[in-house]
């Protein structure tokens, strides 16, 4: 399954429960992102020698997903307005533009970018396509080809697997 | 069904699935944020699953700053409280964090230091 390993156990806490007016009769692991997944993010933005206690991770998982909906209701405002009736990836990204979260728009759309690319190659020529996309080629493929000119802004992906493997 | 392998050590860095948030959850936080959320598309859970990822990193990064104002090595909510309190974006999180007990604000000395 596509479910995270750690999705069941990791809700439990004693402050989710009772602040949020969503709260009566909706189950933990329906509201929240897995605490394990949370957690681990927070450990990776800190300096090996931080610690994190429960109640700041608790805190966070609440705030994850009242980003979600404060996000989601903009998207759905303005689907609503445009008379659509699905939210797509696009919608959330003005929505976050509108919000103040201009920052992430750019990691998001080669994120995004990276996805599709992935998802729209054939299984298993992805990787090996990828890989031999050298460094130092990428510049010049890009002036000629537009499929890499599209990529041009994962290209530092690239740099970083070309590094990986000396 | 999407097989795990495929993106770990492109997207994940070497973690068993692709993102880092279970999509479906994802899905269903969606649903509850209003009366008309009909339709997802399939890449929103995808935008959301990153988009989490940054939230995280940078409140965790500014309620640390706090944490280390106050000479502590451990974060506490206290410190994620004051983090979405001295920063803009967050103003939509200052109901549901400041409810409850402890410290909010900080001291316009503190904040002076912090330089958000």
């Amino acid at each position: 399954m596509a479910e995270a390993p750690t999705s069941p156990a990791g809700g439990s806490h004693e402050s989710g429960g009772d602040q949020s007016p969503r709260s009566a009769g909706v189950r933990e692991q329906d509201r929240y992102l897995p605490i394990a997944n949370i957690s681990r993010i927070m450990k990776k933005a800190l300096p090996a020698n931080g610690k994190i206690a429960k109640d700041a991770k608790d805190t966070m998982q609440e705030c994850v997903s009242e980003f979600i909906s404060f996000i989601t209701s903009e998207a759905s405002d303005k689907c609503q307005k445009e008379k659509r009736k699905t939210i797509n990836g696009d919608d959330l990204l003005w929505a976050m533009a509108t919000l103040g979260f201009e920052d992430y728009i750019e990691p998001l759309k080669v994120y995004l970018a990276r996805y599709r690319e992935l998802e729209g190659d054939s299984k298993g020529s992805a990787r090996g396509g990828d890989a031999s996309v050298k460094r130092d080629v990428v510049g010049g493929l890009a002036a000629q080809n537009p499929q890499f000119a599209h990529q041009g802004s994962l290209s530092y992906i690239n740099s970083q697997f070309a590094d990986a493997e000396g | 069904m999407r097989q795990a392998g495929m993106y770990s050590g492109i997207l994940a860095g070497g973690r068993t699935g692709p993102h880092s948030f279970p999509l479906a959850r994802i899905k269903k936080i969606m649903k509850k944020s209003g009366g008309n959320v009909n339709m997802i598309s399939g890449e929103a859970p995808i935008v959301f699953s990153k988009a989490c990822e940054l939230l995280i990193e940078e409140l965790t990064r500014r309620s640390w700053m706090v944490a280390m104002q106050r000479k502590r090595r451990t974060l506490h909510k206290e410190d994620v409280v004051s983090a979405v309190i001295a920063t803009d974006i967050f103003d939509f999180l200052v109901n549901l964090v400041s409810d409850s007990t402890t410290p909010l604000d900080l001291t316009p000395v503190e904040r002076e230091k912090l330089e958000f």
